[in-house]
């Protein structure tokens, strides 16, 4: 356990380290608005805020409701359209789109 | 270097899979918080709400989905059947029409000026014509005054084509072009198949009447027209007429024969023989002289003066012509038809 959190610290470092995690950052965040995961994300939002009301909407409070809807393991509200990272045959992180499926 | 032996010693699938599935968590992660800031941002800069439109205007443009309709509502044929205001003449005119309707009122299209100009042309020759016809026919006519007619003719140029006094005008000109032809170009003729035989005699006694060999129309210049001769017409008359047609233009007894260069040269020597003075028949100069003298002598007075007026610019053939017409003439009194005679010849 420890070597793989030694090692998981050790990547994560070295991304950093050598700017690709910025990199895959932005590469992410342009397929996220690719795939529609923003606008779903965005209706949510605006939903949230109608029933908070818009004076009082705090941070938290949308971090709260939003991010588990957003990293997609929130089965109760529907799948987002959170593309799946998967590895191809030659070993590359491939991001495939979710299939939209029905609750 | 311990780095590197780790990475080395970790490598196997499932657990670069595991792996990588984190790290893409992670940045998932950084980004949903990413986008919780910005939203926040946008809701207390109220900003975030700007791009959603009211329920009223979404009313407006819903989809619409009845038959007949197109998605927009609107019916399929509406602008057939409705019909504009000009706001030039203030006509209702059928909506598909208005555009070429608007061009020729306003007259600002490519066709209006080109129209405009041909009527400009149509209408200039048509008033040099008429103004001889109207004339004629007003010494006739009782029935309406004569400035409010010309006036409708010449201020109205939109004039319709087949009304009555433009069929009018027309007829006559033909009938009466003998009268005034030598100042016009004449590029029309008749075609005698349509005619009956009273408009026929009637044509024949003043025109030339003469069939073109292209056009197989008759000849609608003036009896002494110079591009037909008299034969022609006098062929022209025998085949329409009958064989006891006669030219009309035979009023002395004199011979009718068609006048060709060969005579003119007989009538010069003829006059020269009347002559009084001293001539020599080689020289031109004088010959023309002694022509004149010997007319002044045997001649009235009138027919004097025309040759002599003449005298500058007769060719042989114009001597020739007006010495015929002269002999022709000579028996009855010269004044009225030499004018038109000379006319022709000028």
């Amino acid at each position: 356990m420890n070597k793989d959190a030694q090692m998981r610290a050790a990547i994560n470092q070295k991304l950093i380290e050598t700017g690709e995690r910025e990199r895959l950052k932005e590469l992410l965040r342009a397929k996220l608005i690719e795939c529609g995961w923003k606008d779903q994300l965005k209706a949510h939002c605006k939903e949230v805020i109608k029933e908070k009301g818009l004076e009082h909407v705090t941070v938290d409070d949308l971090v709260a409701e939003i991010t588990p809807k957003g990293r997609g393991k929130e089965y109760r509200c529907g799948f987002t359209m959170l593309p799946r990272l998967v590895l191809n045959s030659q070993g590359q992180a491939v991001l495939l789109p979710q299939p939209s499926r029905l609750l | 270097m311990k780095m590197e032996e780790m990475s080395l010693s970790g490598l196997d699938n499932s657990k670069l899979e595991a792996i990588a599935q984190e790290i893409y968590a992670d940045l998932v992660e950084d980004s949903c918080l990413g986008f919780c800031f910005e939203v926040h941002r946008a809701v207390k800069c109220g900003y975030f709400f700007l791009d959603d439109t009211d329920p009223d205007s979404m009313k407006d443009f819903e989809i619409v989905d009845q038959p007949g309709l197109d998605i927009f509502g609107q019916v399929f044929n509406q602008w057939k059947s409705k019909e504009c205001v000009c706001p030039n003449c203030s006509r209702s005119i059928a909506a598909s029409r208005f555009a070429p309707h608007l061009e020729k009122c306003l007259g600002m299209g490519r066709n209006s000026s080109r129209i405009a100009n041909r009527r400009i042309a149509n209408s200039n020759n048509m008033n040099k014509s008429e103004s001889d016809q109207e004339d004629n026919d007003d010494i006739n006519d009782n029935d309406w005054s004569y400035g409010s007619e010309k006036k409708g003719l010449w201020y109205l140029p939109f004039q319709n084509p087949n009304s009555p006094r433009r069929s009018k005008s027309l007829k006559h000109k033909n009938g009466k072009w003998g009268w005034s032809n030598g100042n016009y170009n004449n590029s029309t003729g008749i075609s005698y198949e349509t005619l009956g035989p009273e408009e026929l005699r009637s044509l024949l006694t003043t025109q030339c009447g003469v069939i073109s060999e292209h056009t197989k129309k008759m000849c609608t210049r003036s009896l002494r027209c110079p591009q037909h001769t008299d034969e022609q017409r006098r062929t022209v008359r025998i085949y329409f007429l009958g064989p006891s047609a006669v030219l009309p233009e035979v009023e002395s007894s004199l011979d009718n024969d068609s006048f060709d260069m060969t005579d003119s040269q007989a009538l010069i020597s003829r006059l020269q023989w009347d002559g009084s003075s001293d001539l020599s028949p080689s020289d031109s100069g004088s010959s023309k002289t002694s022509e004149n003298q010997g007319w002044g002598l045997g001649t009235n007075s009138s027919e004097s003066r025309k040759t002599k007026k003449k005298k500058s610019h007769l060719s042989l053939v114009g001597t020739a012509s007006s010495l015929g017409s002269n002999k022709k003439k000579k028996p009855k009194p010269p004044a009225p038809p030499t004018p038109s005679i000379y006319d022709d010849i000028n």
